[in-house]
């Protein structure tokens, strides 16, 4: 067993290198070096000539070509790099990689082009100053395929925003610390804002509770944090989390009010205090409804203070054994609200909700980081669930939710969670998270 | 995915390799999944209109269809004919048609289509805006995979 392993140990090492290509680009050479541009980036190549010159514009810009119709300019790297530039028959045909930047499409004169290169991503190595004969900013990385040298252009950089700037040689600047950080500088402030305990604490909770920081959260955590390190002082204990309890012990009193359980009687009063509805229907979304208690709680809240609306509630949730059991869930008589009474019947079971209130209730098995299927909505009632969603999911779902929710709809979070985005209202009361979906975005001003 | 319709699939798959197939059946984890899938090799698909819309895909290795072919048949295949063709169809219309039955008592109101089979290599299945309910059965002479994808009309 042994022994293969060893025989096949480099040729599985290759194939490994060799099936990982996730970066191609085009090559092509500028006297005599060889060059890459990402493929993607790369709307075409061809062969043109005769540009048509257009006064007044840098030396580097050869003129403007017509790409079938498209007029775009056609710039000489050659001339932009300050490479010596070679004397050219003007009748004959140039070699053009035609790239596409977000707006812009342009194209580039060059030697010759070669082929397409696949690299894996990672055998790219970081720019360094004696690298080229072209300024370190424009270069993405160095990548070595088969015994050549490839220097990747940052097109976006040398192209992008502002208008080309003509770069002379590398002798410009070796300078290090002006030029190497711009990459790395942009993630490193992102985190580097939060302290490092909290950092920390983000981490394990990420691990151990599928909870991520976040915005909707943050002021929990930091407030929650605070507690936590006295409360683990006092036991002589470490304030680091290393145990999938101890993220949970942490996060314990993140859970909203009436979790698990049919809302009480009066915190359906408080919000429904909040909330104001036009029109006679109301549609309501409630992802991540676990065994359907929230469900029904807002069932109630829409039938005893919204009487005169109908109304249809859609919860899901992506765990199959708690909804399963949400459509004929069995209550505990003696943590119900007596106000609710009315609404439950006595079943072989148990105590349940009655057909009628059910029937304004629809479960669904689904996850909500899939495509959400849904109408226009009034009222989105996601506690406790953005927490536990990747930051990108996060973000995804509240933009999807300002689509779906019509203008002057509520969104309720966990009672622990914040929305901090300028689209929506804060109406928050009683403890109650309660945003409100602004008319748009220009009113939103206004309003301010 | 309506949570009522989860079971009558599940129950109607069960029940109807089991009798079929006269061997024991497992089902596997049911699971959701939204992105584009492979296919396995012989794919049938029932569509289903009413009250609802969406479609029933039995999916399976060509020799898992052909072998179930053979048992169903009583008698030895070797390749995808038309006969192995005709009975995947056949398969699967009695399956969704249990479900739909099952259903149907429930109170909800569905059609199907008549099945489609397709098979080939190397294939796809993309429904973007459409999330799938997968449900696993495993028997003797392969798996197959059913892959639900129902929603309401809004």
């Amino acid at each position: 067993m042994s022994t293969t392993n060893v025989e096949t140990g480099k040729g599985t090492k290759d194939t490994e290198h060799l099936k990982k290509i996730d970066f191609k680009m085009i090559s092509f050479t500028l006297a005599g070096r060889d060059y890459g541009i990402d493929i993607l980036k790369v709307k075409e190549i061809r062969k043109a000539g005769n540009f048509t010159k257009v006064p007044n514009t840098p030396v580097f810009v050869r003129g403007v070509d017509n790409l079938r119709g498209d007029i775009i300019p056609i710039i000489d790297l050659r001339t932009m790099f300050n490479l010596p530039a070679e004397t050219k028959d003007p009748a004959s045909l140039e070699n053009i990689v035609i790239i596409r930047l977000d707006a812009l499409i342009l194209g580039i004169v060059v030697d010759t082009i070669e082929k397409v290169v696949g690299i894996s991503h990672e055998t790219i190595q970081p720019p360094h100053p004696i690298f080229g004969d072209i300024n370190i900013q424009y270069i993405n990385g160095v990548v070595e395929n088969e015994g050549r040298l490839y220097i990747i252009l940052d097109v976006d950089r040398i192209f992008g925003d502002s208008e080309p700037v003509p770069t002379a040689v590398a002798s410009a600047s070796v300078n290090d610390e002006g030029d190497v950080p711009l990459t790395a500088s942009a993630p490193a402030a992102a985190t580097g804002s939060l302290p490092l305990d909290l950092q920390f604490v983000a981490e394990t909770l990420a691990a151990f509770g599928q909870f991520h920081l976040s915005p909707v959260n943050q002021d929990w955590v930091t407030k929650r944090l605070g507690e936590w390190k006295s409360l683990r002082e006092a036991k002589g204990l470490d304030f680091q989390l290393t145990l999938k309890e101890e993220a949970q012990e942490f996060l314990a009193p993140f859970a909203s009010r009436h979790t698990g359980q049919v809302w009480a009687a009066a915190s359906v009063a408080e919000l429904s205090e909040i909330l104001k509805f036009d029109g006679s229907q109301i549609a309501v979304w409630n992802p991540g409804c676990g065994r359907g208690y929230e469900s029904y709680s807002l069932a109630l809240l829409l039938q005893t203070r919204f009487s005169k609306f109908s109304y249809k509630i859609w919860a899901s949730d992506h765990d199959l054994l708690n909804i399963s059991t949400a459509p004929a869930l069995v209550l505990d008589e003696d943590s119900i609200d007596l106000e609710w009474k009315e609404f439950t019947v006595q079943s072989k079971n148990g105590l349940q909700f009655s057909t009628d209130l059910k029937g304004h209730v629809l479960f669904e098995f689904h996850d909500v980081n899939h495509t959400n299927p849904m109408p226009e909505i009034q009222l989105a009632v996601l506690r406790d669930l953005l927490s536990y969603l990747k930051v990108s999911d996060q973000e995804k779902l509240i933009s999807e939710l300002s689509e779906k929710l019509k203008p002057g709809g509520y969104l309720i979070l966990g009672d622990n969670e914040k929305l901090q985005n300028s689209e929506w209202k804060d109406v928050s009361s009683a403890g109650w998270s309660v945003y409100q979906k602004l008319e748009s975005v220009t009113d939103a001003r206004g309003v301010n | 995915m309506r949570v009522e319709y989860i079971n009558p699939f599940v129950e109607a798959a069960y029940n109807v390799l089991t009798e079929v197939l006269a061997t024991d059946v497992k089902r596997g984890n049911l699971f959701l999944k939204s992105a584009t899938k492979p296919v396995m090799g012989v794919a049938a698909i029932v569509g289903l209109a009413g009250e609802v819309e969406g479609r029933v895909l039995f999916d399976m290795s060509k020799s898992t269809a052909v072998k179930i072919a053979s048992v169903m048949n009583m008698e030895e295949l070797t390749e995808i004919d038309d006969l192995v063709k005709a009975t995947i169809s056949e398969l699967a219309n009695m399956i969704t048609a249990q479900a739909v039955t099952k259903l149907h008592e429930l109170g909800f109101k569905f059609d199907l289509t008549p099945p489609a089979l397709i098979t080939g290599d190397n294939m796809e299945i993309s429904d973007q805006e459409v999330e799938a309910l997968i449900v696993p059965m495993e028997s003797p002479h392969g798996n197959i995979e059913i892959n639900v994808a129902v929603r309401e009309r809004s």
